[in-house]
């Protein structure tokens, strides 16, 4: 213990050598740095230097000469086509919602009712919605790569349901089990377990779940005398399907970051709202919804970087079917890299996701600094 | 730190050279608990094939085998990766359809001047058994078997619908008398006739590329060029969505969904492989279960010629093994020992690689064997490729949104043709 005195150990060099504050704090992250460099920052750097090469996964590992250096091409292969055109209206709809995204944060910022950082990032989110519909194959032209960018609208589509979903549910599953009693705790551990399962797990008992054959669901649908609906096979239900499974599953951590939220909400300011006759669904409206706003862009935030990284419920519980409606992008990229051993496009499309991601994380940042 | 290395590896040769030889092992066909070592006893692939691999690691003196996890949906993934990072298992199972990407990157190893070494006879093997784990003159592996699509055939039904003659199934000649029976057994019983995976697994991909071969087409040609948008294609598709427009067929069964249906007794024939005789044959003999009266018959020709779907399951050994004889050694004595155990591998259902076995009568009176026996003959395969795996990916998503979402099939064919060009072109 002495040893951790600074005074000591100056006293024992026999002169003054203390370290200063900064070399300290580097001093004490310098193991977590290292492992972060070693098993972070190395293999992103390499898998975008991987990404710049024509790379056989197999071809390289038993000649590490197999491997050409191709520029960019592996991100035009991906992302570009032959005869790429631009259009205002391509896709009316959601160059639409752009637009007026755009619009509206303008508008909202002038008369002040959103905070910069927020104006900025639904400009930007809303612009690059505008932007990236309008490229289309012209004439003649095609995408080179058909299954990229439907793949990236599933995954888009994907995070679009989960994350409400789960932000609705776990708020007011928090919100009705903030209460002291003993049943409360009971339900609240009860909830929080789901999360503690691996995807394995989780999509086992799902797919039993949704079995036409066997499953709950099918069996109640029988019993008030419907067809039980084939979840994981059917275009209209698949991506529903693995949307309730993932929302079951990550439940718990929203709900828990709510609790923590809610308890800091001071007591005497629904006591102060009860006498101005605000109880139950006014005050959760009016105090304790204000009071959480931080909490939710946070868990809204962690969610969409997670849920951007779906993996196992599509590969496990569809396949990516049926006809590629539940593809996702990390599916697409563990294909591409390990079944077609094409290392060097999966990389390409890695580093595309890592930009989305990042996306995320710096809006994450300038949110979380925000009136402080 | 090399030398630090170097010596324990010496230290442990010195230790274990005492001891077993310890040989790892990949393999899929799924897990058995309790496999035992009776090779004679087991049923059903997982534990037919555990029960050879725990006689082989008690009988074969001086080697013990480790056995690795066994699970089916990532198994080339793990196979890749594992070879990927220098750490392959010592043998491991594999279809004849990846030695073009295996054996073309030099990762098996060449074995034809060791076989004789520890008892194994090339000459024994079939004539597509050889064909199926050489490459460019060289034998890359040991085969196991030959497995192909089959009609299995609940004879209830067809009995019901008047579809048996002389105690063996009426199965069609055409697509119209495909329809015609699949309605007469809809009008006699009020099942379906044709149950298969056509939402999960390739199954159905297997049965339109066997209607293509039947009209002497393919998917793409020996050099190189996609051939999927055509009559032969579209006839083959017809064929069988014509059950599912007039409620024949359920293509929203997946595997597990479509082999229930068929074990309840709730479809006339399932569409599988031949992997699973012996399971349906234990299954339709307990009380319980639907099915009784269990028949297997021929993938019927329904035009020009004979063809079904077919693969081989063979072992090999990674090329870098060859560097440690002693271990080298120890992988094919475990390679004869399952060359040796060819006719309990056939008990599954699978067809028997060795002329001997296939001549032998402990094969011929295994449990409906005499009922496929055209098999082998019509036995196909797409052409070689390094990409079979992809290829395979986008015909099952093709076919899969003809008859799950409603595509049609003129765009689901030129969809699929293009791309499977561009994996071609790759």
């Amino acid at each position: 213990m002495a040893n951790t005195d600074p005074d000591a150990g100056a006293a024992r060099a026999g002169r003054k050598s203390y370290l200063s504050q900064s070399q300290a704090a580097f001093l004490l992250l310098l193991p977590f740095l290292a492992v972060y460099a070693l098993f972070l920052v190395y293999p992103f750097f390499r898998g975008f230097w991987i990404s710049l090469h024509d790379w056989n996964l197999l071809a390289v590992a038993f000649n590490p000469d197999a491997k050409e250096f191709v520029g960019l091409r592996n991100y035009e292969r991906v992302m570009w086509g032959r005869n790429i055109e631009w259009a205002a209206f391509a896709s009316p709809l959601l160059q639409g919602v752009g637009l007026l995204g755009m619009v509206a944060a303008a508008v909202l910022r002038y008369r002040g009712r959103i905070s910069r950082a927020t104006a900025v990032a639904l400009a930007t989110g809303s612009a690059l919605l505008f932007l990236l519909p309008g490229f289309h194959p012209g004439e003649d032209g095609r995408w080179y790569d058909r299954r990229f960018w439907p793949t990236v609208g599933n995954t888009v589509l994907f995070v679009g349901l989960t994350v409400p979903g789960v932000t609705l549910t776990a708020l007011i599953l928090a919100a009705a089990m903030n209460r002291e009693t003993r049943a409360m705790s009971v339900l609240r551990t009860l909830f929080f377990l789901s999360q503690v399962l691996s995807v394995t797990v989780v999509t086992l008992i799902w797919q039993i779940m949704f079995s036409p054959r066997q499953g709950l669901i099918a069996n109640i649908t029988e019993a008030f005398g419907g067809t039980p609906i084939n979840w994981l096979t059917d275009e209209q239900f698949a991506m529903t399907a693995i949307v309730i499974a993932t929302i079951w599953w990550s439940l718990g951590i929203a709900m828990i970051l709510f609790l923590a939220g809610l308890q800091d909400i001071s007591k005497d300011l629904y006591e102060a709202a009860a006498l101005d006759n605000a109880t139950g669904a006014r005050a959760f409206w009016h105090i304790t919804l204000p009071n959480l706003k931080r909490t939710i862009t946070l868990v809204v935030i962690l969610q969409i970087i997670l849920h951007f990284q779906v993996f196992g419920q599509s590969h496990l519980m569809t396949q990516g079917g049926p006809n590629d409606t539940t593809q996702v992008l990390v599916r697409y990229i563990y294909q591409t890299g390990f079944r077609d051993s094409e290392l060097g496009r999966a990389s390409a499309m890695a580093v595309f996701l890592f930009v989305i991601m990042g996306g995320f994380s710096v809006l994450q940042f300038l949110v979380g600094r925000e009136k402080e | 730190m090399k030398t630090i290395l170097i010596g324990a590896a010496v230290a442990a040769t010195v230790v274990t050279g005492a001891t077993a030889q310890e040989v790892t092992l990949g393999r899929f066909f799924g897990a058995c608990e309790d496999a035992g070592m009776d090779t004679k006893a087991s049923v059903g692939e997982a534990c037919i094939i555990q029960s050879i691999i725990n006689a082989a690691d008690a009988e074969i003196e001086g080697v013990s085998i480790n056995t690795l996890p066994t699970d089916w949906g990532n198994y080339y993934d793990q196979i890749k990766a594992a070879y990927a990072g220098g750490t392959p298992p010592d043998v491991h199972v594999m279809h004849r359809h990846r030695v073009p990407e295996f054996a073309g990157l030099g990762a098996l190893a060449e074995i034809s001047g060791d076989l004789e070494s520890v008892g194994i006879d090339p000459s024994d093997w079939t004539a597509s058994a050889r064909d199926a784990v050489t490459y460019e003159g060289g034998i890359y592996g040991v085969p196991m078997d030959l497995h192909a699509n089959l009609w299995h055939v609940n004879m209830d039904i067809m009995a019901e619908a008047g579809l048996v003659d002389d105690g063996a199934p009426v199965l069609p000649s055409s697509p119209e008398e495909l329809l015609e029976h699949a309605q007469m057994v809809k009008d006699a019983t009020g099942h379906n006739y044709l149950a298969a995976d056509f939402a999960q697994f390739p199954i159905g991909v297997r049965l339109v590329l066997a209607l293509m071969w039947q009209q002497d087409a393919n998917i793409f040609s020996e050099d190189g060029t996609a051939t999927i948008d055509n009559g032969a294609a579209r006839n083959a598709v017809t064929a069988i969505t014509q059950l599912f427009d007039a409620g024949l067929a359920d293509p929203q069964l997946n595997y597990a969904d479509s082999q229930q249906s068929f074990l309840n007794g709730e479809a006339a024939v399932l569409v599988n492989g031949t992997w699973v005789v012996d399971f349906y044959s234990a299954e339709a003999a307990k009380e319980e279960v639907g099915l009784d009266n269990y028949y297997v018959a021929d993938f019927p020709t329904l035009f020009e010629q004979g063809a079904t779907w077919a693969d081989t399951h063979m072992w090999a050994i990674p090329s870098p093994l060859k560097s440690d004889e002693d271990k080298y050694m120890a992988a094919l004595k475990v390679l004869a020992f399952i060359n040796d155990h060819n006719v309990d591998w056939a008990r599954t259902g699978h067809m028997a690689v060795r002329t001997s076995v296939l001549e032998s009568d402990e094969y011929n009176n295994l449990p409906h064997r005499d009922e496929y026996t055209g098999t082998a003959r019509i036995a196909r395969d797409t052409p070689p490729s390094e990409r079979y795996g992809a290829i395979q990916d986008v015909l099952n998503r093709e076919l899969q949104a003809i008859w799950l979402t409603g595509k049609p099939v003129g765009d689901a064919l030129a969809d699929a043709e293009i791309e499977v060009q561009d994996l071609l072109d790759r």
